[in-house]
């Protein structure tokens, strides 16, 4: 039996390192119980949620206004049997999809653009300037990014790019007042960024430099060897990089709730450019917004059911990168 | 033993007195515990560190935490807590065996960007605005100095303010979905003061930066408010499981009756009488 190393794992135990492995162990144990603990809690305040309105609850085409939804649960009769739960989700769905979708595919693009100017074009002073600013930047908490959005990004968005006549096209139906999707996925896009370039970096510094010199030797310019090979070989850990990202963007709540508008509206493509400021609400967004009224018996169990979609697809996308890492690993000679 | 473990020896004396001395104090003390609205909160600070100064109040401590109405009310009803602080008046959910005891009030303002000095909005305007919208342009609102869309802000459903706007202005009806419904008084606050087309509501201490528009022809003004004359006041309460009694009942009879917690209610706020 060996390990990824090639070393040989059994051998003559001694003591101390028996202890270290049980200890280590039972440490691991905890954590997956308490991961267990936790979805089987969430499921179970859920689940009356989801049984009274069925796939309703999830459906594109159930109708009805969440917002609406929402105010009436909240206002149940305290008497268990007159409690009201009817909720088709689907807006918050969509927004939660629709303004990760947008932040991830532009963030992965800019990863990995930047992250192979920093490994191999960026000048030594830019590259040890570049690094720990970018470093720097994945720890920056949300809340001040959505300060900064509100007090800047949304009020440039209102003020000078959307024009009076558009405003008035749907007046009454949805305020065009720069809180919008549009600015949360670009200020998203700017959260997840510096992530993924710290990634991608690292994956592409561990592409073995004679990969890239065999190339280089054969005539190929720096930018082809570099996206052709390196890029390649990394694919994995861009794909890892990625579904981090996505696990963040899908979780992110505070920045969310300050820049997107608060109406659980639903941006409509059809309506041209004015659909990148309509505002929306995502699922996560709608949990800090409301957490009040977690007394509200039916009320916290709509809540609950909202975080239960926000768990299982988290573990969805855990499964999702892990499978397409391995498929990509058969087919490429990877060193990550 | 060296200078450095002596230093050592002389923080940990004074720390472990630190922290014994308040224990000890504390330890006679009966702790009245409260939690509940954020609009309460500063109120409910100012009143109970006056009291624990009186004679009767020497004999009691405070805990006093944040949440929101409904989680006091929620809390107070479990027993979690001696007082659940609520900006909201009863309503249908609430669990039974529950006594509101008023305290004092607040005005509600509403409020557009300073680039729209609108002077009085009537109720029926708001009830146009906030509910159908029967009013999508400033130009439709009598007395607007400025055209173009309204852009609505308000509170989320679950907010005491929500439920008083509901209630006061808008006659008992929901406001409509497309207000965006916003999470505090700050943010409604700062939506208003960057939006042009914006108009919102908020407690009376949230106006700074904004233009505080008349109801119904007078001034939202703690003045007005005062004397009954503005009609958008809601009431704050102290929430019990039965009847208050013991301290608490002694701590809402002063509130509700000497003139020290008077004082201290009309800095802000409306006192009862």
């Amino acid at each position: 039996m060996s390990n990824r190393f090639g070393l040989q794992k059994a051998g003559p135990r001694n003591r101390s390192d028996r202890r270290a492995e049980l200890l280590l162990g039972a440490l691991a144990c905890v954590v997956l119980a308490l991961i267990a603990g936790m979805i089987i809690f969430v499921f179970e305040k859920a689940w009356p949620s989801f049984s009274h309105n069925g796939f309703d609850w999830f459906s594109p085409f159930a109708g009805g206004n969440v917002d609406d939804e929402l105010v009436h649960i909240f206002e149940s009769p305290s008497n268990p049997a007159q409690y009201v739960y009817e909720m088709h989700a689907w807006p918050l769905i969509y927004a939660t999809i629709l303004i990760t979708a947008t932040a991830v595919i532009i963030s992965t693009v800019f990863a990995v653009l930047s992250a192979m100017f920093i490994v191999e074009f960026a000048p030594e002073g830019i590259r040890r300037l570049l690094e720990p600013v970018v470093r720097l930047l994945a720890a920056v908490p949300s809340v001040i990014y959505g300060l900064i959005g509100i007090l800047v990004v949304v009020k440039f968005f209102g003020d000078h790019l959307i024009t009076q006549s558009a405003r008035d096209s749907v007046a009454g139906v949805a305020a065009l007042n720069g809180f919008s999707w549009g600015v949360g996925a670009l200020i998203l896009t700017v959260m997840i960024t510096p992530i993924m370039i710290a990634i991608v970096v690292d994956a592409l510094r561990a592409v073995p430099i004679g990969w890239r010199e065999g190339s280089v030797s054969l005539g190929v310019n720096r930018w082809r060897a570099m996206w052709t090979v390196s890029v390649r070989a990394a694919r994995p850990a861009i794909v890892a990089a990625a579904v981090l990202a996505t696990a963040r963007a899908l979780g992110e709540a505070i920045m969310l709730s300050m820049v997107t508008g608060s109406v659980g509206f639903k941006p409509q493509p059809i309506d041209g450019l004015i659909f990148f400021v309509e505002p929306a609400r995502p699922l996560a967004a709608t949990i800090v917004d409301n957490a009040e009224g977690l007394s509200v018996v039916p009320f916290a169990q709509t809540l609950y059911a909202y975080a239960a979609v926000l768990l299982v697809s988290a573990a969805f996308l855990s499964f999702g990168g892990w499978y397409i890492r391995r498929r990509l690993r058969a087919y490429t000679l990877s060193p990550i | 033993m060296s200078r450095k473990g002596i230093r050592l020896l002389a923080v940990l004396a004074a720390m472990s007195l630190l922290i014994t001395v308040p224990a000890a104090a504390q330890a006679k003390k009966k702790i009245i515990t409260i939690s509940g609205s954020t609009s309460v909160y500063p109120l409910e600070i100012k009143l109970a560190s006056k009291w624990i100064k009186t004679k009767k109040g020497k004999k009691f401590g405070f805990k006093i935490l944040q949440g929101g109405s409904n989680v006091g009310i929620s809390d107070v009803s479990k027993g979690r807590v001696s007082i659940g602080a609520s900006s909201r008046d009863p309503a249908n959910g609430d669990p039974g065996g529950l006594v509101f005891t008023r305290i004092a009030r607040d005005a509600i303002c509403m409020i557009t960007n300073n680039s729209n000095p609108l002077g009085n909005i009537t109720q029926d305007t708001i009830k146009k605005i906030f509910l159908g919208p029967t009013f999508t342009s400033w130009s439709q609102v009598p007395g607007s100095p400025i055209s173009g869309s309204i852009d609505p802000v308000g509170r989320a459903a679950t907010s005491g303010t929500h439920d008083a706007f509901r209630n006061i202005f808008l006659g008992g009806t929901n406001q409509g979905s497309f207000v965006a419904a916003k999470s505090s008084n700050g943010l409604v606050q700062q939506t208003v003061q960057s939006d042009p087309r914006g108009i919102g509501y908020v407690s009376l201490a949230f106006t700074n930066g904004v233009n505080v528009v008349s109801y119904n022809g007078v001034a939202c003004t703690l003045r007005n408010a005062s004397s009954f004359q503005y009609g958008g006041v809601r009431s704050f309460y102290f929430v019990t499981r039965g009847a208050p009694v013991g301290g608490v009942k002694k701590f809402i009879n002063w509130i509700t009756h000497s003139n020290k917690a008077n004082k201290i209610i009309a800095t802000d706020w409306v006192p009862l009488h």
